[in-house]
């Protein structure tokens, strides 16, 4: 496993706040699902928004490939935990956004792509509505197809999945990691989901209360294997990996920073 | 829309309103201050020279369009208003969007802009007439005077208003920052200042007459202060009831063409 993203000794302060407890050292492999689970108000959503290029650490630094992450760009997709999108762009210009300043693919590729993603969320037929006619969890698949259609190596995912009926849910999770798998990404996700978290991940990183620390590192691919069914849901494994997730949750949400 | 529309939706909060129904009331209320001012009028309550009829101020409005070229007048108010109007939002638009854009840009212009924006116009006509003369100039450049910097203020703000995401989701999708003004700002922020030059334009009629009263032979406001010195009340009205009707139909144009051009609202 080579390492593909690598946090070395960084700080995060939002003036006196200090988000990240220092020093905030991870790794995070090339084509590694990895799940951040922890208290609300932790510092999860700063930890994605610095892989991004959103936001910079204030000292040291992250790399990916061995290099600083620097500004934002297509290559680091960003599913936003207030999933917008523009309410002056159809559902379907909304998902071809995501690839309209790539000059690597042609038109046909793009609206190829654009289909493909559109039908993979379930929107395909909202196509020509505007965002503002379409439900919550509508909105939320408009930007999860934008983030896959734009095709990056790194996506990170900010509770994703939240908005979203179960069945959906359960559907798009399933999809996520097939895409990860068969496309060789790099995913961060954030959720406050145990059972989304021990589903999809590779590893899954339980964070205290802010400043976030590593509390604990759950290896699921040991426990799981790399394929997930929708079968291994009802399985004791399954549910003993839920458990102990929980039970860490807890933990890390009642200790005092 | 089912048709079920009761009389008592009309006083319920923010119940919706068919469009016709609406039409007629908008109608009946205009019918309404009409037929009052009428009838005070032809009761003689009022003094016909200082407070005539409207009849009287209709028959002399058709009477200036027929000899006195009211048209040709009200036409070249309207190009002088429309002239210093875009030139006011050609230079407003990408200034203002720099301002929030660029911290810096903003530090420095901002207290000019706000000095200027609080400087009373007509105050300004001596300096503007040893300025520009007497000529078209004086009048664009004082109608210009009194919008340009006030478009500049909201035009800034209207982009401030953009949220930061819709910015950070262009950069994620690999956007240049150009692209992200033009792509993005621009187009999050458009309904908002179509909104803000409509109420703009309104606000150059005011300037408009200012300026040809003080120094035009042609245009409205000199329609208005000619009839004014041989105490014309009716031709007086009639001006000013020009200008109110050229400013009701530009805005219900504009207001159309928002609703049309900004379906997704
Ligand atoms: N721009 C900012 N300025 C100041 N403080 C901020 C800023 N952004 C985040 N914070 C603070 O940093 C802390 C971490 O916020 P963050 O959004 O990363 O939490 P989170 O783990 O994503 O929480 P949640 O699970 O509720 O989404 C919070 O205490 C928040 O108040
Ligand atoms: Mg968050």
């Amino acid at each position: 496993m080579t390492a593909h993203l690598t946090f070395t000794n960084v700080t995060k302060r939002f003036g006196k706040v200090e988000v990240v407890a220092t020093p905030f050292n991870l790794q995070i492999a090339r084509n590694e699902f990895v799940v951040f689970l922890g208290p609300s108000g932790c510092g999860k959503t700063t930890l994605m928004r610095m892989i991004g290029g959103l936001d910079t650490p204030s000292t040291e630094d992250i790399r990916l490939d061995g290099a600083p992450v620097g500004g934002p760009d297509w290559r680091r997709g960003m599913v936003f935990q207030s999933y917008s999108s523009f309410p002056w762009l159809t559902v379907a210009e909304n998902v071809a956004f995501g690839m309209r300043y790539r000059t690597d693919l042609s038109e046909e590729e793009k609206l190829g792509r654009r289909d493909h993603y559109l039908d993979l969320v379930g929107l395909y037929e909202f196509s020509d509505t505007y965002p503002n006619r379409v439900s919550g969890g509508m909105r939320q698949r408009i930007a999860i197809a934008r983030t896959l259609a734009a095709g990056s190596d790194v996506l990170l995912m900010d509770e994703p999945f939240g908005a979203l009926d179960a069945q959906r849910r359960e559907q798009l999770q399933g999809e996520l990691r097939r895409i990860q798998r068969r496309d060789a990404k790099t995913v961060v996700f954030v959720t406050h989901d145990v059972e989304e978290a021990a589903f999809l991940a590779d590893r899954v990183i339980v964070f205290s209360k802010r400043p976030a620390r590593i509390m604990a590192e759950i290896d699921v691919r040991a426990r799981l294997g790399e394929d997930r069914t929708l079968e291994m849901r009802d399985g004791a494994d399954f549910f003993a990996l839920r458990n102990e997730m929980l039970r860490l949750v807890r933990a890390s949400a009642g200790e005092e920073p | 829309m089912g048709g079920g529309f009761a009389l008592r939706d009309l006083f319920r909060l923010r119940a919706p309103l068919p469009r016709t129904v609406s039409a007629l009331i908008a109608l009946a209320a205009s019918a309404l201050v009409l037929a009052v001012w009428e009838g005070v009028a032809r009761l003689g309550l009022t003094n016909p020279v200082f407070f005539p009829a409207p009849s009287a101020v209709i028959s002399a409005m058709m009477r200036m369009f027929a000899d006195q070229h009211l048209a040709w007048n009200a036409w070249v108010s309207i190009l002088r208003v429309w002239s210093a109007f875009l030139l006011a939002a050609v230079m407003a638009i990408p200034i203002g969007m720099m301002m929030s854009a660029y911290r810096a840009i903003g530090a420095a212009l901002e207290p000019i802009v706000d000095f200027i924006r609080y400087l009373p116009v007509p105050a300004l006509v001596p300096l503007s007439i040893i300025w520009f003369g007497v000529g078209e100039e004086t009048k664009i450049f004082l109608l210009w005077l009194g919008t340009f910097f006030q478009l500049v203020l909201l035009v800034s703000d209207d982009m401030r208003r953009v949220p930061q995401e819709y910015i950070e989701i262009a950069y994620t999708v690999g956007a240049k920052p150009g692209q992200v003004l033009k792509d993005v700002a621009f187009r999050a922020m458009l309904p908002g200042l179509v909104d803000n030059l409509r109420i703009t334009l309104g606000w150059c009629w005011t300037y408009l007459i200012i300026a040809e009263i003080v120094a035009a032979d042609s245009g409205l406001g000199f329609v208005i202060w000619a009839a004014r010195r041989y105490m014309k009340t009716p031709e007086v009205m009639a001006g000013v009831f020009l200008i109110g009707i050229i400013g009701l139909l530009t805005d219900q144009l504009l207001r159309a063409a928002h609703r049309r051009a900004f379906r997704y609202l």
